[in-house]
């Protein structure tokens, strides 16, 4: 192969690199060695051989198009030339520009990045996601809530993952079930070839989910009903419900096949949304109506509340209480815990603490994804 | 491998005569499946032929096709090897009276006789030709399993403790299909070649329902694909892919309908609508309103 076309294909490589493809020498070298066998080949050929081996996902073989036409913008790729260009580098196709994964990350990165001029600071997939993990969702703008809701699918879908239904072998396999054993051994002419075992059966934890959708919250209350909606993908037992001054169950609303559709729904039941907070009452509320059906020693409730409380505290004290006793876990999440200054001291959290057995913050993606730990069947 | 395949234009037409319509993007990343020998992960959404890509493959190769479904809780017994125990035990049993040495009893138990191979050891133990190894919808497995593949597709070998290591004698074809329901792992997409399939334009999937349904009128075959174009336009929860469109090609014509008006669709909906909802939505739209919003195109 000439050299100056190698040299134009690993340069390619590296523009393609420092744009948001991430590819390694090893495909470098794989396109050299392409480049080679299809020599002759038109110009598209080149095109999708380099796109296949470059490329790894949706988003990267949209964008190497761009890339593509921005770097070989003469029509001869082989040409010398070309190479030539040191503006080239600098240059983005428009559709970086939308991007609105990257954008983000250097809008609310911890501000000690700063932007290089001209070129444009890119940061590997896992890390935009660590950060993204880290921003307080009352800071994110609303274009860039589909990007959080993509990624908060996929960790959710994670956290799913470890509590798979694969099968182990297990040191201790609970007891022979004799009569099943024998049962079974007759159509083997009386041999135990398959041996049945019983064992405690196990129970997946039920969730109930009391979401405060009132005025103060309102800065989290649309993001932690998308966490509320994951959740119930996950698991099929859990119950939502939403509570301002009164309290409403979103459970079945949520089932609906497509987020947006459930969101958009909710939105319109605006009886519920913002004003005041009555948590107490609306505990009372659950308690009268739901609790028998729902409560049980396998049950975790999530109350969702920065604890902002128009109602007596003592109301809400008592009905916390009545909850605490049916249910295996009272985990009270609050996106204020994640201010530094913040400290549990308004009247209705002070009064609700001894009845929670977690209580932790909900402001970013990370702190919701702690949850699993507590989430986790049989603990 | 040797080159069977002279160029691009070559695959493409080799396809062709199957019955796949593969576009050059397609045939390119085959043509380099065969020559880098890497696997080909084929990403898109549901219905647009990324299993068919991998069966008209091995047709083209004239080989076998080793089918893995991945599902949730996919473990090593069901996707590489299991010892069939049943048979080991009885094996055991009748050996009972027999004058053999515990050796040879062991030997004999732990054969090949008493091994069932799953596909991925199948994979690797084909004699004569590589085998294209599908591996369907990896992002259905866990993330454990999604690390022991990258092993296997590195070194062709699998280690069986009482057998010992089997090594490839010839390293399989692997093409890998996701629906993109979970982001696949940085390792094992690095490893692959990528190539996405959208839904094809209106010509490519003209050309593709009068491949696969030569007996069809032509006129018709335009109404239908227009119409399933028209469809998915609509923004339904799942929209028709390519093999709908083919169902419901079959459908009118088994139905002996000569025209998809408003009776032939509303009759043979279910084929390119897989859910109540986008039923209702379809209806709601109002179907001769779409079917002339379809035809005017």
């Amino acid at each position: 192969m000439s050299r100056p076309r190698t040299k134009s294909i690993v340069e390619f490589c590296r523009f393609a690199r420092a744009n948001g493809v991430s590819a390694g020498t090893k495909e470098t070298i794989d396109c050299l060695q392409v480049a080679e066998a299809i020599a002759d080949a038109d110009r598209d050929t080149f095109r999708f051989a380099l796109r296949a081996i470059l490329t790894s996902s949706a988003d990267e073989w949209v964008l190497f198009d761009d890339l593509f036409t921005a770097f070989w913008a003469n029509p001869d790729p082989t040409s010398e030339s070309l190479s030539k260009n040191p503006a080239r580098r600098r240059l983005a196709p428009p559709s970086l520009r939308h991007e609105s994964g990257s954008r983000m990350v250097t809008a609310f990165g911890n501000g000690s990045e700063p932007e290089g001029e001209g070129e444009q600071k890119r940061f590997s997939g896992a890390s935009a996601v660590e950060r993204l993990r880290k921003v307080d969702f009352s800071q994110m703008p609303q274009t860039d809530l589909a990007e959080l809701e993509r990624i908060a699918l996929r960790l959710l879908r994670r956290m799913s993952y470890r509590v798979a239904r694969r099968l182990r072998a297990r040191k201790r396999r609970g007891s022979i079930d004799l009569r099943r054993t024998i049962r079974r051994s007759i159509c083997r002419g009386g041999e135990f070839l398959d041996l049945c075992y019983k064992g405690p059966k196990k129970e997946r934890a039920k969730v109930v989910i009391l979401l405060d959708v009132s005025d103060s919250m309102n800065p989290y209350s649309f993001f932690l009903l998308k966490f509320a909606y994951v959740l119930g993908k996950y698991s099929r037992e859990v119950k939502s419900f939403i509570f301002s001054t009164i309290l409403v169950e979103v459970s079945n609303l949520l089932r609906t096949p497509r987020m947006s559709d459930a969101l958009r729904t909710l939105a319109q039941m605006t009886a519920c949304w913002s004003g005041g907070t009555r948590i107490g009452e609306s505990l009372r509320d659950f308690n009268a109506h739901h609790a028998a059906a729902l409560l049980s020693r396998h049950t975790v409730v999530i109350v969702l509340s920065d604890g902002w409380d128009t109602g007596a505290p003592e109301e809400l004290a008592a009905e916390l209480k009545k909850i605490r006793r049916r249910v295996a876990k009272v985990i009270w999440l609050n996106p204020l815990l994640g201010l530094e200054e913040y400290r549990p001291v308004t009247r209705g959290i002070s009064a609700a603490l001894p009845f929670i057995d977690v209580f932790a913050p909900a402001h970013n993606l990370q702190s919701l994804l702690a949850l699993e730990e507590h989430l986790r069947p049989g603990r | 491998m040797a080159r069977q395949f002279r160029d691009i234009e070559d695959v493409i037409e080799r396809l062709g005569r199957l019955g796949y319509v593969a576009d050059r993007a397609l045939a390119t990343a085959i043509y380099l499946l065969l020559n880098l020998g890497k696997p080909l992960l084929i990403e898109g959404p549901a219905g647009v032929g990324k299993t068919e890509a991998a069966k008209a493959l091995a047709a083209m190769l004239e080989t076998e096709l080793i089918r893995l479904q991945c599902y949730e809780g996919l473990d090593l017994n069901s996707a590489v090897y299991e010892w069939n125990y049943q048979k080991q035990l009885l094996a055991i049993k009748i050996q009972e009276g027999s004058d053999k040495t515990v050796e040879e009893k062991e030997n004999y138990v732990f054969g090949s006789n008493f091994l069932l191979k799953r596909p991925l050891l199948q994979s690797i133990l084909s004699e004569e030709r590589a085998p294209v190894l599908l591996v369907d919808e990896i992002d259905r497995a866990d993330e454990a399993f999604e690390a022991f593949l990258l092993e296997l597709l590195a070194e062709f070998q699998i280690t069986i403790p009482e057998l010992g290591t089997i090594q490839a004698k010839r390293v399989p074809h692997v093409i890998l299909t996701s629906n993109s329901s979970r982001e696949l792992s940085d390792a094992l997409k690095r490893r692959c070649l990528y190539h996405w399939i959208d839904y094809p334009d209106l010509a490519k999937e003209l050309e593709i329902v009068r491949v696969r349904l030569p007996e069809i009128d032509g006129d018709l075959s335009s109404e239908v694909v227009r119409f399933v174009h028209t469809i998915r336009d609509l923004n339904l929860s799942k929209p028709p892919g390519v093999s709908e469109t083919i169902d419901l090609s079959r459908s009118l014509i088994l139905l002996e309908k000569t025209k998809l008006d408003q009776e032939a669709a509303e009759e043979t909906l279910g084929c390119i609508l897989k859910s109540a909802d986008d039923l209702t939505k379809v209806r709601s739209e109002g179907l001769s309103r779409l079917l002339s919003r379809s035809g005017g195109s």
